[in-house]
């Protein structure tokens, strides 16, 4: 009786700063093993004060499962594709593509198939290969194809239009950066707003007259219409170029000028080279752009034309040859994002690091 | 010293085109007060005539693609112009004939926009909610914005996590932005085949041996159907529940664009999050990169926990962020096209699909397809959707004006 009267009389015990004995003499067992339990992954209750560095630890862990949570959600459908780009579908038919989690029932590399009578072993890249050769062959009659129409010769179209407009156009897009960073001249700023109000008319609004355009101009059967608008430079890349330069000190013109470059020299000789990482960033990202760009080709380019480009003809073949035998269409779609994936890889550093100086999106 | 300055003004006065600074131009003043004023004006002149030649691409670019054939887009809105009829420039010069009779007058494919129904709402009778082509194309636009909230909050909580001090932070983000940097066509293709009826969802999910009600009495369909196959318009209320639909039946219960047409949305949505993930956490690594840590180890110092930290100091410097991220998002959300065309597509139907497609499909159906291409309808439905997206943008940022008073 009279330790119960103690007991409410005295006040409440705190970790840390009075003897853990007095706290768990205080508490019921249960709750003070509950703190304990609750101390031991970082979190402090009224019986235990967790340390900091277990907090952190505890939370660290946390951390890394959430985090390799979303990177195993983000990475399995490229798992996925690269799975099914080794499914034999063909000549059986296409449950085990359907049916794939994590490797095929039957894969290219164990299955057979009966060739002139003789059953053969079907070969690892029998996808990738059927892909090449055999789906481009017949797509001139099934899907519509020019004659004559291969993979080498859409990969060759893709190159074209992920390379030429990116090229010049980021050249001509960091030369107006530099006009608008660094050189004073009437109209400057009217301009600026002039070309940055154009972001707002959204391309499917201007598609159709952009497509009666192309069309007078004979651009669309030989595929000049996914080169030479790109040649002239895009406003957002122009923009973000014009952010990095700001950022450099304009003595290095005014010096240049002093020793009597022209405006043209100190262009090719200093903004191109100081300004490198940035137009190498917006470079890659418009590269990636053009490659994966299904759109353009799609709407501007009539599919019996040979100028088609690469996910243009996975399209076309994917409706009228794949029907029926996806694996070599997963094979395609490997070899399309492959190219993307190995430059991002090479340059990931720099293209990340431009996303989060210029805060862009793509 | 001397000499040095002299020299440079020696060069300055022996060079033939004199693009010389502010800086050597007061120099040079003072050593040839002669001619001052001219050779002012000559650094000006390069100046002005500079500035203009490095501008002068990206002025012809844009002039020429985007402001030019917007204003014909908008002149053509108002024509019954067609492929048939001609180029550009017959319709220009000969305006006055190509312009629209009908309803509304010239503006009748605007009409068209709003009154003109597809074939399937009429042949379910118009009893409930029945939509036109176009009130489907919208709803579906709008729909797949449900994916701009979710894919917000979960790039922030993701973004929060990497910037905390561990290790592989850039390993993670490299990781994350892999969607963002693969062709839509090839994601598309996969997706499609894992939401099929056997595919790796209804295995996750257990949907594997779903049956569908049996109706007609040919035996109930296996397996749960995310994605309808070729023309199949799939499944409605009534299939699920298996009521064999009355004339009284509502269009909410007899269409499957409110039920099918849901679930595949749904596919779409959860493709397009996944696909955007990458970026937008991008964004909000590089803004909380800049959340000032004093402001942060005051609050902790005060004793506020990590939840009111998160709150109360790195959301509201993280909001430009946010607002900027949501502009672009709903910008470029209503231009949605591919996703939900290369999900649906096949041999045997090929462009619009009341269940799923965007609006920038209209525009196609309507402006690019087939043998006669009306390209004033085209360009009216575009110059429309131009109207939409300029109103939104208008709307976001007279919210955040308000907020910030």
């Amino acid at each position: 009786m009279a330790e119960n009267e103690n007991v409410e009389n005295k006040k409440v015990p705190l970790p840390g700063s009075d003897s853990q004995e007095e706290v768990r003499a205080y508490y019921s067992p249960l709750r003070y093993g509950w703190g304990a339990f609750c101390a031991f992954f970082g979190f402090s209750t009224k019986t235990h004060r967790a340390s900091k560095k277990r907090a952190k630890l505890v939370m660290d862990i946390a951390t890394y499962i959430v985090l390799l949570f979303g990177a195993f959600l983000m990475v399995y459908p490229f798992w996925w594709m690269i799975a099914g780009s080794f499914t034999a579908t063909f000549p059986q038919n296409n449950t085990p593509i359907f049916t794939l989690v994590w490797w095929p029932s039957e894969s290219t590399w164990t299955a057979t198939m009966l060739e002139n009578g003789e059953t053969v072993p079907m070969g690892g890249f029998f996808n990738y290969i059927y892909f090449f050769t055999d789906a481009f062959a017949s797509g001139a009659t099934m899907a519509g194809f020019a004659e004559g129409f291969t993979y080498w010769r859409a990969l060759l179209n893709n190159l074209i239009y992920s390379i030429v407009p990116v090229v010049v156009g980021v050249i001509t897009s960091a030369s107006a950066a530099f006009a608008f960073a660094k050189i004073q001249w009437i109209g400057r700023d009217v301009v600026f707003m002039f070309l940055l109000a154009a972001i707002m008319v959204p391309g499917p609004s201007i598609m159709i007259t952009q497509f009666v355009m192309y069309s007078d101009m004979d651009w669309q059967y030989n595929g000049l219409v996914l080169i030479i608008p790109g040649m002239f430079g895009s406003i957002m890349t122009a923009f973000f170029i014009r952010q990095f330069l700001f950022g450099m000190p304009t003595s290095i013109i005014e010096a240049a000028k002093i020793d009597g470059a022209g405006y043209f020299r100190i262009f090719t000789q200093f903004i191109l080279p100081l300004a490198m990482p940035a137009i190498m960033a917006q470079g890659l990202l418009s590269f990636m752009g053009c490659w994966n760009n299904y759109m353009g080709s799609f709407i501007m380019i009539p599919q019996n034309s040979p100028a088609i480009n690469l996910p243009h003809a996975m399209y076309l073949l994917n409706n009228a040859v794949f029907q029926a035998n996806q694996g070599p269409n997963i094979a395609g779609a490997v070899l399309c994002v492959l190219p993307v994936m190995i430059l991002f890889a090479c340059f990931q550093k720099l293209i990340i690091g431009s996303l989060m100086l210029t805060g862009s999106k793509e | 010293m001397q000499e040095n300055i002299q020299a440079s003004v020696d060069e300055a006065a022996l060079d033939a085109e004199p693009a010389v600074s502010a800086e050597s131009e007061i120099v040079a003043e003072a050593a040839v007060p002669e001619k001052p004023k001219r050779r002012i004006n000559q650094a000006k002149l390069q100046d002005n005539l500079w500035g203009w030649i490095f501008c002068l691409p990206l002025i012809i670019g844009t002039v020429w693609f985007v402001y030019y054939a917007f204003i014909l887009a908008f002149l053509l809105s108002f024509t019954k112009f067609t492929n048939v009829d001609g180029s550009l420039m017959d319709a220009v010069a000969h305006y006055g004939e190509f312009i629209n009779t009908g309803e509304w007058g010239a503006a009748h494919w605007y009409y068209q926009l709003f009154h003109e129904a597809n074939g399937t709402t009429t042949s379910l009778g118009a009893q409930g909610i029945v939509m036109n082509e176009m009130g489907r194309y919208l709803f579906n636009t709008v729909f797949y914005m449900i994916g701009i909230p979710i894919g917000m909050i979960l790039s922030v909580f993701f973004a929060v996590c990497m910037s905390r001090d561990i290790r592989g932070g850039n390993l993670f983000r490299v990781l994350y932005y892999l969607p963002c940097v693969a062709s839509a066509i090839a994601i598309v293709y996969t997706f499609k085949i894992m939401f099929r009826t056997d595919g790796v969802m209804n295995t996750l999910l257990g949907l594997k041996d779903y049956t569908y009600p049996d109706i007609t009495g040919a035996g109930g369909n296996k397996g749960f159907v995310w994605i309808p196959e070729g023309t199949n318009i799939g499944y409605s209320w009534c299939d699920i529940a298996g009521i064999q639909p009355t004339e009284d039946t509502s269009a909410f219960m007899r269409d499957p664009f409110w039920c099918q047409g849901l679930l595949s949305k749904t596919v779409i949505v959860i493709m397009s999050v996944w696909k955007g993930l990458g970026g937008t956490i991008i964004l909000y690594v590089a803004g909380l990169s800049g959340v000032n840590a004093a402001t942060k180890e005051a609050a902790e110092i005060d004793g506020a926990n990590g939840w009111q930290i998160f709150w109360k100091v790195t959301m509201p410097d993280l909001y430009p962020t946010i607002f900027y991220n949501i502009v672009t998002s709903v910008i470029g959300g209503l231009q949605i096209y591919a996703e939900p065309e290369l999900l649906m597509s096949t041999s045997s139907a090929s462009a619009g699909f009341p269940n799923v497609s965007g609006f920038v499909a209209l525009i196609y159906k309507y402006g690019l397809v087939g043998d006669v291409k009306s390209y004033g309808a085209g360009a009216a439905y575009g110059f429309f959707l131009a109207v939409i997206i300029f109103v939104l943008t208008l709307f976001q940022f007279w919210l955040d004006s308000r907020n910030k008073d």
